[in-house]
């Protein structure tokens, strides 16, 4: 019953804000669900066109002259889902801005702090029951975001295997969430911090842009560390298959020690000035190297297999979640601290 | 802590905020327990943020304020369970009916009497389904009297509530307050640069410079002990102009009239503040 009670102050002391995030999302997820449908739709009723399509298009035949219309259709309903699936990756800092950067903000900003935290004891748990409610329908509005995203996503790529596939890394599955936790929170910090709501929508815009940011960052870091390196060429000269399920960390140069280096980086050390590469992709400095065999290293493919996406989902989603309970830490110590108004 | 223990005290009080201005200038405060204190002064004379500091809200610069004993920097919870407290600015969630403020009230506020609080606006006639937004200035403080009151909370703070009623809801206001209190037997501190409006309803009065205690006695007291003379007396505390722009003295002990309770803080703000000397009164 309390519970209940809680959930309703909280929706009508923030209705607007609620009412129009429901609205994207709903929007959202129908246009995924419509183009899901769509592309499910078109391949069950076009099979001679649209079937095995990865193949169809690799292997660079080309398009049987009948099926370009039904080419054209499917192409442009799944560039539009493309479009929504990369919604999902900005609806989290959607959330953080419209829902968490307001929340306490308002609350100083229109003085109702003042009565808030003298009828509450502690005002840290004034603080925790207010996001209670706020969070839980974000990220419940989220999850939904993320089931429509995996369900667009499965029916873009039917011949993926989704739980063992980067294919839209970080657009669905658990990083949505995850990263919605962590964006409402440091939204809610920076509101917490300005005490004022249009300042704080604003700063926070600019704020969590930054963390997640540099978050990527150190992604980009930490998966390169993991990464494994491909050659696209083995000694034979024979075309390696390509691991279409992992995530590119990188192109670049397999020396032949084994080191990868990227192309920007064999420029910037002077190790390569110009690129010189043979049909086998080996690469040269210059052609007479190319001439006498010296080769630079191979052409070749940073990355992370598929089978580790699980992996990296927990490792994203967990780290994205400690900047969340950091921030709520931080709110929690600015709320204790600060006048309220 | 003993009954006849002060229930709010400031020691050494001293507040100075970012831009180097000192609300507060180090004032010895004690209020004993019981009846309405009238918490008078002109604007800036640092009365909010003496009793922010008593609600937690504001952190002295020096010395210390206690709640019943307890100091709110050190037991924010404990000090806040023995006040009530109602802001300069009635600020009502807009989206919030009536009865959902006391929803909150009673989900913030272990013991919450929201029947007590509800029954307090009734008998005013607020409609309990009614948006803050939708109410009055008036009525809006009545919300928050009654959720002040609704905590049955032994003292209660109310920082400038009258401030912008009219006549009408102001008296309204301070029948509500003073009954609450008397019925209740808590303690109340009003604070007010209104004299007339607390005149009747206070048991005390605190003169508040600008960020120094100039009087803290009872109203009958201030009443009894000062008078006003029509000539120059060395031991005046004060001298103003009066209504019709002759100047009078504010004396203790006899004079040629009785003092209104409106001279003696007018007399005391001048003492404090050397330029309404100068000044007729409006």
């Amino acid at each position: 019953m309390g519970a209940l009670t809680w959930a309703r102050l909280s929706f009508r002391q923030q209705r607007w804000e609620l009412i129009l995030v429901v609205i994207g999302v709903a929007a959202v997820a129908a246009a995924m669900l419509y183009f899901a449908t769509t592309l499910d739709g078109m391949r069950a009723a076009s099979p001679e066109c649209l079937a095995n399509l990865d193949t169809f298009v690799d292997d660079g035949s080309g398009p049987a002259a009948s099926c370009q219309a039904v080419l054209n259709s499917y192409y442009e309903a799944y560039n539009w889902g493309t479009n929504f699936v990369n919604l999902a990756w900005l609806a989290p800092f959607g959330m953080g801005v419209i829902l968490g950067a307001p929340l306490v903000a308002r609350e100083i900003d229109g003085g109702t702090a003042q009565l808030a935290w003298s009828l509450s004891r502690s005002r840290v748990g004034w603080l925790l029951r207010r996001i209670a409610f706020v969070t839980l329908f974000g990220l419940g509005l989220l999850a939904v975001v993320t089931v429509m995203s995996g369900l667009l996503t499965g029916a873009m790529f039917p011949e993926k295997t989704l739980g063992e596939d980067f294919i839209y890394f970080g657009r669905r599955d658990l990083p949505v969430v995850a990263r919605g936790f962590g964006a409402l929170m440091v939204g809610v910090l920076v509101g917490a911090i300005v005490g004022r709501v249009l300042p704080a929508i604003l700063l926070s815009v600019l704020v969590i842009g930054l963390v997640f940011t540099g978050l990527s960052f150190a992604h980009d870091q930490w998966n390169r560390g993991e990464a494994r390196v491909q050659r696209f060429y083995d000694d034979s000269g024979t075309s390696i298959p390509f691991d279409m399920s992992g995530l590119d960390v990188g192109y670049g140069l397999q020396r032949p020690n084994g080191e990868f280096l990227s192309y920007g980086d064999a420029y910037a050390s002077g190790i390569l000035i110009e690129t010189y590469q043979d049909e086998q992709g080996r690469v040269y400095a210059s052609m007479a190297d190319m001439d006498a065999g010296r080769l630079v290293g191979h052409d070749a493919r940073s990355s992370i297999p598929g089978e580790r996406y699980p992996d990296l989902v927990l490792r994203d989603s967990g780290v994205a979640v400690l900047v969340g309970v950091v921030a709520l830490g931080l709110t929690a110590v600015v709320v204790r601290r600060r006048r309220p108004r | 802590m003993t009954v006849t223990d002060p229930v709010l005290e400031a020691r050494e009080l001293a507040k100075r905020y970012r831009r180097g201005v000192w609300a507060l200038g180090g004032i010895d405060l004690a209020l004993p327990a019981g009846g309405i204190t009238a918490l008078v002064g002109p604007n800036a004379a640092g009365k909010s943020t003496l009793i922010k500091t008593w609600v937690g809200f504001e952190k002295p610069t020096r010395g210390s304020v206690r709640v019943a004993g307890i100091d709110p920097w050190k037991d924010r919870s404990g000090a806040l369970a023995k006040l009530g407290y109602v802001p300069q600015s009635p600020a009502l969630y807009d989206g919030l009916s009536v009865e959902d403020h006391l929803d909150l009230a009673r989900q913030l506020r272990p013991g919450f009497d929201r029947d007590y609080a509800r029954n307090r606006l009734a008998q005013l006639d607020i409609p309990a389904d009614r948006g803050a937004r939708d109410l009055s200035g008036g009525q809006q403080a009545q919300v928050a009297l009654a959720l002040a009151l609704g905590t049955r909370a032994p003292i209660l703070l109310l920082d400038e509530p009258l401030a912008s009623l009219d006549p009408l809801a102001r008296r309204e206001f301070l029948h509500v307050l003073t009954d609450a209190v008397r019925g209740d037997g808590a303690t109340a501190l009003l604070s007010s640069h209104i004299v007339t409006d607390v005149e009747q309803s206070c048991d005390r009065l605190i003169v508040l410079g600008v960020g120094k205690v100039l009087l803290n006695e009872s109203v009958a007291a201030a009443l009894e002990s000062h008078a006003i003379s029509l000539t120059d007396r060395p031991d005046a505390v004060a001298t103003f102009a009066a209504p019709d722009g002759s100047r009078i003295w504010l004396v203790r002990g006899d004079g040629d009239r009785a003092a209104t309770l409106d001279e003696v803080v007018l007399g005391y703000l001048a003492s404090g503040r050397p330029s309404l000397a100068s000044t007729p009164a409006a």
